[in-house]
């Protein structure tokens, strides 16, 4: 073999390290969405997107040029003085306000995954480091929290008792307090958890797990109830919805359960994972799947539209008003505007 | 079909070594570099018998005649060495043909790490998807990337108080152990000024900077599958008793030659 036929293998080898899955790190997620009254903030690879709710054209993006280090796949938050929150992977929390200026930000260890929680006059970000940060409005490190395992899910909120309810990929939800991050209880559930516990009114918590199972326990000391097992892996938490939750699989189920015992009420079949939390209204469930399908179901399980709106969508679909949002990827819009019965309102495709 | 054959067999042979050994992810990688070598051992030993009959040859009166006489026309030269590799019966790749099939053995230990350690919602939706149905992954998800002072889906650096800069350890061993490796395994050469010897040279100094390199930009299980697989290539040169320690250790061969001289001498004059 020639020298040079050598160094030419070894450019090849290099390429196809390289090729094949990049450095020691590539970001991998999907977007990350939210929206008030008049704008939508989308995350979505290396900006972060103010859209306008009337008609779908863009406000503005941060950063004004990409760059490779910065890459955006959680939910922002939007704060009571107008902040929006935002984690990315380069491990940084910004601040933005209402044009998309950085107002401050904030370090932690590793990357942002789930998005913020913001409640009254404080700041609950999550951080794959394994900590939960808490911060005051201003971006001053209040307490943090700190469980055995990357946290991935947002936590969930309990005002009446000062708690939040963190789900770490340790198995673990703890129960914190609010107001110092001191922990209340702690409860093994059995394998990760990557999706935000949903609060009932009951006094009652509801969370699924890598095992492919759904668990009710009590909210004041963690006890379990119930568990469900479920035809496939849940990713996102259920909604609560009075006396049911609903939720998808990664197989495609999506199903109601009964919150006093976990009995399945109805489960349907849908195209495709569903890898949100599914969006419940007065009468009707909304829910995307990965095949690029947006479901409206009543109550009682029964289709009453699916509109295929193209690519993959693992984010939520969030409402505004009487408009469904969804965020595909792997499509030129990177947003969708739905109206309630099914018909597309707007679409927005990035600048680039 | 590179999933299929390549991939998924090595993440789940690693979840199911990792799940034995503790949820130790950095063993798990050791005991896997162990187990692919066993397996790799025939060709190993093909690789040397390969080396060895070249060797034979380069010795050879033909080889020294073909030196001679196109030493100026390289590439007549080589056409005659092709020549005569066909007429003995030798072929030329078997010396680096197990390097080359360590290639896609390297890559796809690369991607199986990166996907079993799933440090992204992307890769554990990836990592579920190619994990066998007897494999209990929800009791070993997510996989403890520690290991030592290492995050193994990270280029490895060790970050000691009043150094600004964190040390490549792990891309430091493995220049040292491939440039080892290399030179061990490099039989002396007959004519060290004829091409081959060049080549080999060559190879000696630039494989262990790659590798170097590759571990520095690359996370750290990569970087200790590079260093463990070249200490256990060594061990398999000792074990069969071919290592070169003269290209290691200059005067090895004479001077062991003249220890052996004076006790000859004197166990004669006892006689």
């Amino acid at each position: 073999m020639k020298t040079k036929h050598l160094i030419i293998s070894i450019i090849i080898l290099a390429g196809l390290l390289s090729a094949c899955s990049g450095a020691a790190f590539t970001p991998s997620g999907w977007p990350g969405l939210t929206a008030d009254q008049n704008t939508a903030y989308l995350a979505s690879a290396q900006f972060v997107y103010a859209v306008d709710l009337s008609n779908g054209s863009q406000k503005w993006r941060f950063p004004e040029k990409a760059s490779s280090s910065v890459t955006f796949y959680s939910d922002p938050g939007v704060t009571p003085d107008k902040q929006i929150i935002v984690g990315s992977y380069d491990k940084i929390l910004y601040s933005l306000n209402t044009d998309g200026k950085q107002t401050w930000t904030n370090k932690g260890n590793d990357h942002f995954i789930a998005g913020p929680l913001i409640m009254d006059q404080a700041i609950y970000a999550p951080n794959a480091d394994k900590n939960l940060y808490a911060y005051d409005l201003k971006g001053n490190l209040l307490w943090q929290f700190k469980t055995n395992g990357p946290i991935w899910a947002m936590p969930a909120t309990d005002k009446a008792c000062g708690c939040l309810y963190v789900a770490s990929m340790d198995h673990f939800i703890y129960s914190i307090s609010t107001q110092n991050g001191s922990q209340n209880w702690k409860t093994d559930l059995g394998s990760a958890l990557t999706g935000t516990p949903a609060v009932g009114t009951d006094g009652k918590l509801y969370d699924g797990n890598y095992n492919s199972e759904m668990i009710g326990l009590n909210a004041s000391d963690g006890k379990i109830n119930w568990r469900t097992p479920l035809k496939g892996r849940t990713w996102s938490g259920p909604a609560v919805d009075g006396d049911r939750i609903y939720f998808g699989d990664l197989n495609g189920n999506f199903y109601a359960l009964q919150t006093s015992d976990g009995k399945i009420l109805w489960q349907i079949q849908a195209d495709g994972g569903i890898f949100g939390t599914p969006l419940v209204t007065k009468d009707t469930i909304y829910f995307a799947t990965e095949a690029g399908s947006v479901y409206a179901v009543d109550k009682t399980g029964k289709v009453v539209w699916n509109l295929p709106v193209g690519g993959k969508i693992y984010t939520a679909p969030v409402s505004s008003g009487d408009m469904i949002l969804v965020a595909p990827t792997g499509e030129q819009a990177a947003l969708i505007a739905l109206n309630t019965g099914g018909t597309q309102r707007w679409s927005f495709t990035p600048p680039k | 079909m590179w999933d299929v054959l390549i991939i998924n067999p090595m993440v789940n042979l690693l979840l199911g070594i990792y799940s034995v050994l503790g949820h130790n992810f950095g063993l798990a990688i050791i005991v896997f570099t162990i187990l692919i070598r066993l397996v790799t051992h025939p060709l190993t030993v093909s690789q040397l018998k390969g080396t060895q009959k070249m060797q034979e040859m380069q010795t050879s009166k033909k080889w020294q005649e073909l030196q001679k006489k196109y030493k100026d026309d390289k590439q007549k030269l080589q056409q005659e060495q092709l020549k005569l590799y066909q007429e003995m019966g030798i072929n030329p790749m078997s010396s680096c043909l197990p390097t080359v099939i360590q290639f896609p053995i390297m890559i796809g230990l690369y991607q199986a790490i990166m996907r079993a350690l799933a440090v992204t919602p992307g890769q554990l939706l990836d990592l579920s998807r190619h994990i066998y149905p007897f494999i209990n992954s929800a009791a070993l998800i997510p996989l403890n990337n520690r290991f030592l002072w290492m995050d193994l889906s990270q280029p490895d650096r060790l970050f000691i108080p009043g150094i600004s800069i964190g040390i490549p350890i792990l891309a430091i061993l493995v220049v040292i152990t491939t440039y080892f490796q290399s030179k061990m395994m490099t039989p002396p050469s007959a004519n060290p000024g004829d091409s081959s010897s060049q080549m080999a040279q060559t190879m000696n100094l630039t494989m262990p900077l790659f590798m170097g390199y590759i571990s520095y930009l690359y996370s750290s299980g990569l970087a200790l599958y590079f260093v463990v697989g070249n200490l256990i290539y060594i061990a398999q040169y000792a074990a069969m008793g071919k290592l070169n320690w003269q290209n290691v250790i200059p005067g090895f061969l004479k001077n062991s030659a003249k220890e052996v001289a004076p006790k000859k001498e004197a166990s004669l004059k006892k006689k």
